[in-house]
């Protein structure tokens, strides 16, 4: 890969309601390099969505708190930018595209004026000519007829075009960091995997690193080079893409595996959901989020969050279960019966 | 609300504008409590409403005042007042312009030397009544034509919306006055007038909410177990449709009652010997001018106090029903 | 947007249809002796004949009922018994007053977009709170009650405007000389207060609607300040269901602002129909009515119109 662009450490995000202190992320480290991309998976309230945020400092405040961690972008700390500097970052450092493009779209305000925007704001373009590069973005990210729909409102455009509008806008500065919240969950499946060779492309032209967001695990498969296993908002288990994929070593990462239907399956295995419900993020555990769903926890388990262990290259986990043990459990599991080494 | 000039506001209760906040929506999203139950769960977050608390509070104490006669004799005379609202006492009332509020008249005397605070207190039942009969007759229409609409779809549909749509297109007092001109003024020709006017917005109310359920699946369950059409209504859409009319009922007696005030200042709502806010405004009002001001604030302040409780309450209740935050 | 206003005008005939039957019914058929009802109280038994020959009332229903249009048409909404004067007169006489009224009240709550506007972005503060429980509380005053306040205590005890009356107009609604526009400063505000209320309170819900919507958050992802953040992209569509419920209040009140009128003994439409109703003068009453309601009518038809205009939604598909 190419130059570090990002290192987060130890970034910790909470919120303080009426209700407690809602720690949506508590301690989540991780790095990106050009031309990498980067997974983040986990389910709803693991605290993806909430990393990425704290990421671009748009966490609303009230309630919201980055608490703790580095955020440094080149030699820049995020969290210690003014706000002026930090709107720079915005939109033309790192750019951030959202789950649910109908909405993420003002409605009243043609696509062309919504990108142009954010042409005109960081690359000093004049209006003419601003409208002119978001037409040729329109093109760029494969929608036809750019001229005429520059002119256009978010409500002409389908679902998938919508996306790739989107796109358009987040990559029309240039931006050396893009962040895809979950992308693809509100489209049809067979629009997906366009959006996401969308994503791809640009990222090959643009030479920048993407993250990401999903709870799918076939679209990381599909692009990611490394993937971060979020779970309560805490990482369980982070490393490159084949790592992760035929050598997990976290319960939870069993689980998402496990519960993915796969084509080459032999005997019909019923599918295994993780059982139980996802962790109440006001009264987490000091130890592991992962406590009550695991079946293979231990006492330490609740009161402790294990430290981290090494246990491929570039790869590690935060579990109590000794390695060993690990790999005789994992063995046993259907799941990876075939191809787990 | 239904007693001002600016009557088009039946329209606006189509707005769901509502005042949630957005520090409100990350903390229910995030705290993820599993509903108690539709309630419960209003009940938890209507009380981070304070404004809407001390409606509900103020709506509680006038409700019981209003319904003082029913619950049982306080005082000799029957009510909860001090004195007899009709008892007049020429006495203290020199030169007819009545006294000052004291100690034996915390409100004051009237001109004839009737102690206004027994009078407002009284009138207090008047206008409760009418607030409450009238939101129920507007009501029982609205519950019957509504759901029928929604449910039925079709032509049975477009006439009664249509309907609905000429009845929205007067304006509220004015045409609330024009029935009261033919039909004469006096207690039950305000319940029917208001009532009769009002039924729309609940039929509309329950409509909207009624389309939205009949999709969903118990219905087709209960469909599945042989229940008649009438039967599906009444027990399986009908319950779950009723948060925005439970809104719309609070909002609708606020309105009905300052209805009834606007009515009866103008002359053509309650009769002697009932006595309702708005007619003791009008009564009195050609004292103000004379120096004697207390007869008609102290049912001045009831009647506002008692809209602004219904109002602040109704806007809770919305925003604490608010789907935007059922998760 | 052809096949809206097609649409909305299809309406409009249907409900302009269903006013003229309501009103026919209300003034018509359920009154014991419709010929009694509008010859007035103190007729003589000839009158009331007259007019019950007059008004065809001896024929049967649906043949009434188009006469009764028949005569709207004309613009002929029957006469005053009280005064002798024909009503459609009566109205013209009383309108400008009204809309003078009705155009003053209006531009007084327009100021409640900026305040709404002001209080949702800064929510949580002491200023956002006061404004929005003062927007609820005086949102509850009746407006009667609060005009007769504000004729006592602006009127009576500081002794600064007029409490009653109206002056001359030039061009129809503007007030022609000091006098005539202090006596329009406090029913104006009067109105125009509770309507302020009103506004604010619907603007700020409108505004933070907006503003927590995801479109916003886009924005703020782009780097965009918060000024062009809310200028731009929240405004407009947070001003949209605003103007609908202002247009819609210019409507209402042209029509009459009774109390006001009543409170302020101010002439217009509205006192006109308070004089009527005292003397269960009908036709008076009903024709009244019967304007106001055609103006309410136009003035949404008008809204919507806009509305499907501003939203590129309707505007582009119909």
């Amino acid at each position: 890969m190419g130059e570090r662009l990002l290192t987060v450490d130890r970034l910790s995000t909470h919120f303080f309601t009426y209700a407690g202190v809602v720690k949506a992320v508590n301690g989540v480290s991780f790095t990106l390099d050009r031309k990498e991309t980067l997974g983040i998976v986990g389910e709803s309230g693991s605290g993806k969505t909430v990393a990425a945020l704290s990421l671009m400092r748009l966490i609303p405040d009230p309630p919201g708190k980055v608490v703790e961690g580095s955020l440094m972008l080149g030699d820049r700390d995020l969290r210690t930018l003014r706000d002026e500097e930090m709107r720079q970052v915005r939109g033309n450092d790192i750019a951030m595209i959202f789950q649910d493009p109908m909405t993420s779209l003002n409605p009243v305000l043609k696509i062309g004026n919504q990108i142009a925007e954010a042409i005109m704001l960081h690359q000093d373009k004049g209006k003419r000519e601003a409208w002119r590069l978001a037409a040729k973005l329109l093109d760029r990210v494969g929608i036809p007829d750019a001229e005429k729909r520059v002119n256009q409102y978010p409500f002409e455009f389908s679902g998938g075009m919508r996306q790739r509008a989107m796109i358009a806008m987040a990559i029309s500065c240039n931006p050396d960091i893009l962040i895809a919240d979950e992308p693809t969950t509100a489209l049809d499946v067979t629009i997906q995997a366009q959006i996401i060779d969308v994503i791809e492309e640009m990222q090959q032209a643009y030479e920048s690193g993407v993250i990401l967001i999903t709870h799918d695990l076939g679209v990381i498969a599909e692009i990611a080079d490394k993937v971060m296993v979020m779970y309560g908002g805490r990482t369980v288990e982070y490393g490159g893409i084949d790592e992760i994929f035929y050598n997990p070593h976290h319960p939870y990462t069993w689980g998402l595996l496990g519960s993915l239907p796969r084509l080459d399956e032999i005997e019909k295995t019923r599918l295994t959901p993780i059982l139980g419900q996802p962790p109440d993020l006001i009264s987490l555990p000091s130890g592991c989020p992962f406590v009550g769903r695991c079946l293979y926890e231990r006492p330490e388990c609740r009161d402790q969050w294990p430290e981290l262990e090494i246990v491929g290259p570039e790869h590690g986990v935060h579990c109590w279960i000794p390695e060993a043990e690990r790999r005789e459990v994992r063995a046993s599991l259907p799941h990876f019966q075939e191809y787990v080494r | 609300m239904p007693d001002r000039d600016t009557s088009g506001k039946q329209a606006t209760e189509d707005l769901t504008i509502s005042t949630v906040s957005e520090r409100d929506l990350i903390e229910d999203k995030l705290v993820g409590r599993k509903p108690l139950g539709l309630w419960a769960d209003t009940w938890r977050r209507l009380k981070r409403n304070h404004l809407a608390v001390v409606g509900l509070c103020i709506v509680v104490v006038f409700l019981a005042i209003g319904m003082t006669e029913e619950i049982g004799n306080f005082t000799p005379n029957g009510y909860l007042a001090p004195y007899d609202p009709n008892a007049t006492n020429y006495e203290i009332s020199p030169r007819g312009l009545g006294s000052p509020p004291s100690w034996s008249h915390p409100f004051g005397a009237d001109y004839l030397g009737r102690d206004v605070f027994s009078r407002t207190l009284v009138a207090t039942r008047i206008s409760m009544l009418v607030g409450v009969i009238a939101v129920a007759i507007a009501l029982i229409i609205g519950l019957i034509l509504g759901p029928i609409s929604g449910y039925y779809g079709g032509w049975v549909d477009s006439v009664i919306m249509r309907t609905a749509d000429v009845f929205f297109a007067f304006p509220y007092i004015l045409f609330v006055l024009l029935i009261m001109t033919v039909l004469g003024p006096g207690l039950w020709n305000v319940f029917m007038a208001i009532g009769i006017l009002s039924w729309a917005t609940y039929a509309r109310l329950n409509r909207g909410s009624v389309l939205s359920v009949k999709a969903m699946e118990y219905v087709e369950a209960a469909r599945a177990q042989g229940a008649s059409d009438l039967r599906i209504i009444f027990r399986h859409v009908l319950p779950n449709t009723m948060a925005p009319v439970y809104v719309a009922i609070a909002m609708g007696i606020g309105g009905a009652i300052v209805t009834e005030a606007a009515l009866s200042f103008l002359g053509i709502g309650i009769q002697p010997p009932n006595a309702s806010w708005g007619k003791m405004i009008s009564d009195y009002l050609s004292y103000l001018a004379a120096g004697s001001w207390w007869m008609l604030t102290f049912p001045s302040v009831f009647l506002t106090v008692t809209v602004f409780g219904f109002i602040s309450f109704g806007n809770g209740l919305r925003d604490a029903t608010d789907p935007k935050l059922k998760e | 947007m052809i096949t809206y206003i097609v649409r909305r005008l299809f309406q409009l005939v249907i409900v302009l249809i269903g006013v003229t039957i309501i009103t026919f019914v209300i003034m018509f058929a359920i009154p014991g002796d419709p010929a009694r009802q509008l010859a007035g109280k103190n007729a003589t038994p000839e009158r009331i004949a007259a007019i019950r020959l007059q008004l065809g009332l001896d024929k049967p229903v649906p043949v009434q009922y188009f006469k009764f249009v028949g005569r709207l048409i004309h613009g002929d909404l029957g006469e005053s018994y009280q005064l002798q004067r024909p009503v459609t007169q009566m109205i013209r006489e009383n309108a400008p007053n009204t809309i003078q009224l009705a155009l003053a009240a209006v531009l007084i709550e327009l100021l409640g977009i900026p305040l709404g506007i002001y209080s949702a972005l800064r929510q949580y503060t002491f200023w956002d709170t006061t404004l929005t429980t003062a927007a609820l509380i005086i949102w509850g005053i009746p407006v009667f009650v609060l005009g007769l306040f504000m004729q006592w205590f602006f009127g009576l005890k500081l002794n600064l405007l007029p409490l009653i009356g109206a002056g001359d107009n030039v061009l129809w609604v503007i007030p022609a000389n000091y006098n005539s526009f202090a006596s329009l400063i406090l029913p104006a505000v009067t109105l125009g207060l509770i309507e302020v209320a009103y506004i604010s309170y619907m603007q700020r819900a409108a505004m933070l609607e907006v503003i927590r919507s995801d479109y916003i958050r886009t924005a703020r992802a782009k780097g965009l300040s918060e000024r062009k953040v809310v200028m731009k992209h929240a405004f407009k569509n947070a001003i949209i269901p605003v103007m609908t419920i202002a247009g819609i209040d210019l409507g209402a009140l042209m029509g009459g602002a009774i109390l006001t009128e009543t409170v302020f003994a101010r002439p217009g439409i509205g006192l006109m129909i308070y004089q009527a109703i005292g003397a269960r003068d009908l036709p008076v009453v009903a024709g009244g009515v019967l304007f106001a309601t055609l103006i309410y009518v136009f003035a949404n038809l008008f809204v919507d119109l806009g509305y499907a205009w501003v939203d590129p939604r309707i505007r582009l598909e119909g």
